[in-house]
């Protein structure tokens, strides 16, 4: 309890004579009132014997002035400036940022993480004083404003009470950017610009972070105004095991049958045993036990005798702290073969790539001279989006197709596209092996006759890059994707460069045919994370899809492109159907997947930009004024003093 | 306070009164001729006893009959019918200015009831206040014709008199030295108390009822606060602080009062009655007296 001095010493004493005057009025029966009876005989002999019982007789005669008393006594408590030892007072100006990712529904704080992160901001919010304004904003991958600034404090908790647990992962520079935005109004993004003034005066704000920390360090970022106290959610030692990756391919030694790759990560101090199961559409299939050192993932592979497509589940059997990443599903839908134009004028090496088994199962590819190209049949083909990949061997369309493109020898006669002069003998000094069509594409001993350097459209990536520019880009165009190669391959009997004698060049033609014609993107789907949108390619008829949610719900999805539908609404984990004109047309899984989410010990420390938050465990104190309550309190009494003074009643 | 604004009397109650007759427990010797028995040997038609002729006696009541057969002179004895003697005496204290109708007022009216139906049955009716000098008798009122008289000396009678009860009742027994009926109307509020009072009525052996007039302030007094209450008669202060226990302590002592009063009444032969001033006039005489007996 602290005090605060409200009045000098002068008005105390002035105050300070206040009771002993009420007890004196009181004893001096000044306010007593006159009144005429018959006979006062009566009263004396009732007033005698009542005086004859006791002491308590006494105060009870005088109840009233002891409730005068206590009234002036809070009356002069609150005068006093009483407070609590609370926790840390609030600026002026307070933004809660309320971390709502999958880490902050683990359990190891009773009930969860975000709950105890919202009792805290609840607390904080108590704390304000009237005129203080705050700000409530949850992120996860992306931030959300709940409330912003206000001084309503019913609006705050209300508000609070609806910030609500989501699956997906962290990510603190949106929810900053949001943060400074809004506190520091006048402040525009281009800073360097001498011309750039503020339009307000930047005012000064208290960020309050409450998260567990999980997230990547904010890089180039700028607290400015902002005073950030970081409150880290959650226990040190906190055990979890998680399901950090899981694949299906085809078994090397047996491509008919597939095979489930899993990996599962240990988080806790301690090593764990657990229980994998897998389930296939359901029925249980198979279990292995696993024994995970803490801190160390174990991988574990199942095969999947038969089967061709289904929604694969696997279950840790596990009681760990956080449950969303204890199951992990895999969707194996029949592959759908990709539909590849091939315009060329003949290209031996091309043909005999394209032609290879493997090939032949994801794409049907159909080949024809560039004379196609100027048809109607073609035209009315490529504008109805009927191709998934087109490859322009030494042509160029006059009109893009509604699908994606390789060029070779070309460059897109699309916007944005710039060829260069061409050179003689360029030399590859590097290529982009991360990008799925360079994946294990060898380019080492690659010899080239003559190239044209390509220049991308902004967005555009440079896959091969050499001596004397770009031999090889792929670029964005209205969602779908040019690929451009800057030299032939084979032009009239001349061979352009001796890449198609290395092993590498049928590899980089089926990349191109899963990557380009989309069939990579059907299969891979296995690695949506919540919150992503979902793509799904699909040739029908009508104009929605229907994706069934994992409770059971269905979400009708409009058709955004020729043929993809977008669906945005994956925020949570678990197996979503695709239900074409009622039947199930294919299925998604949405994964957590994320080691930063599944790894809960908190963070104690945060850098943004180039400042280091340190985390607050324990709660600063402050002082908590209580002037009001005993102001209330004294209302109270002065109520209870006038009903017993009218209802002549007693305790 | 106006006494004239509301009659004592109402022809109804009169119509109603003037069926009844005051009745005494008690036979007493009257003054005059009247319609009552006396103790008293004398000229009526009742027959009574004989006695021996002594020398003086009225010729006129010897029985010659008996002189004939027994040749001695025997008197023949009438029982004697005299009047009766009614007293209401009023106590007219500053106490007794209190209520709606007054407690005075409401005592005013009892005694006029009363007198009235003594009145009509030639009864020797006399009203008293308890402040009267020790020799100055008030009126006698006899006879119907007397009624307005009586009713304008009632009228007359002013609170104020200052006199402890006690020695009220005593001046009132030295004045009227008669026996007969006595109705004491108080509210007995007096701090010396009234069972002195009482005791000089009940030595006189006078038929005597008393009728405690209580006013509905004292009976449910209805205070709060912290008051400051002043005695109309003395001056004498009482402060209380009024609170639930006081006003349940006040009604326990009330109620010890009127039981004390009836119950000292009740053992000394004499008619104890309590009345609120908020009953009606007839409602007591025609109800309340009748059953204890006073009127007929």
């Amino acid at each position: 309890m602290q005090w605060a001095n409200m009045l000098s010493w002068w008005q105390w004493i002035v105050v300070g004579a206040v009771p002993p005057a009420i007890v004196l009025l009181y004893f001096l029966k000044l306010k007593r009132q006159p009144l005429a009876v018959p006979s006062t005989y009566l009263w004396h002999k009732s007033i005698e014997d009542l005086h004859v019982n006791s002491i308590w007789q006494r105060l009870r005669q005088s109840l009233l002035l002891f409730l005068q008393l206590l009234l002036l006594a809070l009356l002069l408590l609150s005068l006093a400036g009483p407070s609590w030892m609370g926790s840390e007072q609030l600026g002026e100006r307070s933004i809660f940022l309320i971390d709502t990712s999958a880490s902050m529904g683990a359990t190891d704080i009773e009930p969860t993480r975000l709950e105890y992160a919202k009792q805290q901001v609840a607390q904080r919010i108590d704390e304000m004083r009237s005129g203080d304004v705050a700000m409530i904003v949850s992120f996860a991958d992306s931030a959300k404003v709940e409330q912003s600034f206000t001084d309503n404090r019913n609006e705050l908790r209300r508000r609070l009470q609806e910030v609500k647990q989501t699956n997906r992962s962290t990510s603190l520079a949106e929810a900053l950017r949001v943060a400074s935005g809004l506190a520091n109004p006048g402040r525009t993004s281009n800073i360097e610009d001498s011309r750039d003034f503020q339009v307000a005066d930047a005012q000064e704000a208290t960020l309050y972070i409450y998260s567990d920390g999980r997230f990547p360090d904010v890089k180039n970022f700028a607290l400015g105004n902002l005073t950030p106290v970081y409150h880290p959610i959650g226990t040190e030692t906190v055990s979890n095991l998680s399901i950090a990756a899981l694949t299906t391919s085809p078994r090397e030694d047996q491509p008919e049958t597939l095979q489930a790759f899993a990996r599962v990560k240990n988080d806790g101090p301690e090593k764990a045993t657990v229980d994998v199961e897998v389930f296939i559409d359901g029925e249980l299939d198979n279990a292995k036990r696993l024994e995970v050192e803490p801190g160390e993932s174990s991988g574990v592979a199942f095969d999947l005798e038969g089967l061709k497509s289904g929604m694969l589940k696997l279950r840790l059997d596990a009681k760990d702290a956080l449950a969303v990443d204890n199951t992990a599903w895999n969707a194996i839908n029949v592959p759908r073969r990709a539909k590849v134009l091939f315009v060329t004028p003949g290209n031996e090496p091309l043909e005999i790539a394209l032609g290879t088994d493997r090939a032949r199962e994801v794409a049907d590819i159909t080949q024809h001279a560039p004379a196609f190209i100027k048809g109607a049949e073609y035209r009315k083909q490529a504008a109805s989006g009927g191709y998934d990949l087109v490859i322009f061997d030494r042509c160029r369309p006059e009109q893009m197709p509604q699908a994606n493109t390789l060029f070779i020898g070309r460059a897109p006669p699309s916007e944005g596209w710039k060829a260069g002069e061409k050179v003689a003998a360029p030399q590859i000094i590097d290529s982009d092996r991360s990008h799925p069509l360079m994946q294990i594409v060898e380019l080492g001993n690659v010899l080239i006759a003559e190239a044209i350097p390509l220049f991308p459209p902004p967005g555009g990536t440079v896959l091969i890059d050499a001596n004397a520019g770009a031999m090889f880009a792929i670029g964005p165009r209205e969602g779908y994707e040019d690929a451009a190669l800057g030299f032939t391959l084979i032009d009239e009997d001349r061979v352009g460069s001796d890449w198609v004698l290395k092993a590498s060049f049928p590899v980089f033609v089926l990349n191109a045919l899963e990557y380009l014609g989309g069939s990579r993107t059907s299969l891979a789907t296995d690695n949506v994370q919540p919150g992503q949108t979902v793509t799904w390619r699909s040739d029908t008829a009508g104009e929605t899809i229907a994706v069934k949610l994992p409770d059971g719900s269905t979400v009708d999805v409009g058709r955004s492109k020729l043929n993809a539908f977008k669906f945005t609404g994956a925020s949570e984990v678990g197996a979503y159907d695709v239900l074409e004109g009622g039947k199930v047309a294919g299925k998604f899984a949405v994964n957590l997947f994320d080691s930063l989410e599944s790894d809960l010990a908190p963070r104690m420390e945060l850098k943004v930009g180039d400042s280091k938050v340190s985390g607050i465990t324990a709660r600063q104190p402050a002082r908590r004024d209580v002037w009001k309550l005993l102001v209330l309190a004294a209302l109270a009494v002065l109520l209870f003093e006038w009903y017993i003074y009218n209802r002549r009643v007693y305790i | 306070m106006s006494t004239l604004a509301s009659p004592l009397l109402s022809p109804e109650l009169l119509a109603q009164l003037e069926k009844l007759e005051l009745v005494s427990r008690k036979v007493f010797r009257g003054r005059m001729k009247g319609e009552r028995r006396s103790k008293r040997k004398g000229q009526s038609v009742e027959f009574a006893d004989f006695r021996n002729y002594v020398h003086g006696d009225d010729l006129r009541f010897i029985d010659w009959n008996t002189y004939a057969r027994l040749d001695r002179l025997f008197l023949k004895l009438f029982f004697e019918e005299e009047d009766l003697h009614f007293y209401a005496l009023i106590d007219a204290s500053d106490s007794m200015n209190f209520g709606e109708p007054t407690k005075l007022q409401y005592a005013k009216q009892l005694a006029a009831a009363l007198g009235f139906i003594g009145l009509v049955r030639s009864d020797r009716i006399k009203i008293e206040t308890i402040g009267q000098p020790a020799r100055q008798p008030g009126p006698v009122f006899r006879g119907r014709r007397s009624l307005w008289r009586m009713l304008d000396y009632l009228e007359h009678i002013e609170p104020g008199e200052s006199i402890s009860l006690a020695q009220g009742v005593k001046n009132f027994c030295l004045r009227n030295a008669g026996k007969g009926i006595v109705v004491l109307i108080s509210d007995l509020m007096d701090k010396q108390g009234y069972q002195d009072a009482l005791r000089y009525l009940m030595a006189r052996q006078m038929d005597a009822y008393v009728i405690q007039v209580l006013s509905q302030e004292e009976l449910e007094p209805d205070v709060k606060g912290d008051l400051r209450l002043i005695d109309c008669e003395d001056d004498d202060v009482a402060e209380i602080t009024v609170s639930a226990p006081l006003l349940k302590r006040y009604q326990q002592t009330l109620a010890a009062f009127i039981g004390g009063a009836r119950e000292f009444c009740n053992r000394r032969g004499m008619s104890y009655l309590l009345a609120k001033n908020t009953t009606p006039v007839d409602q007591l005489v025609s109800g309340y007296l009748r059953q204890r007996g006073l009127v007929r």
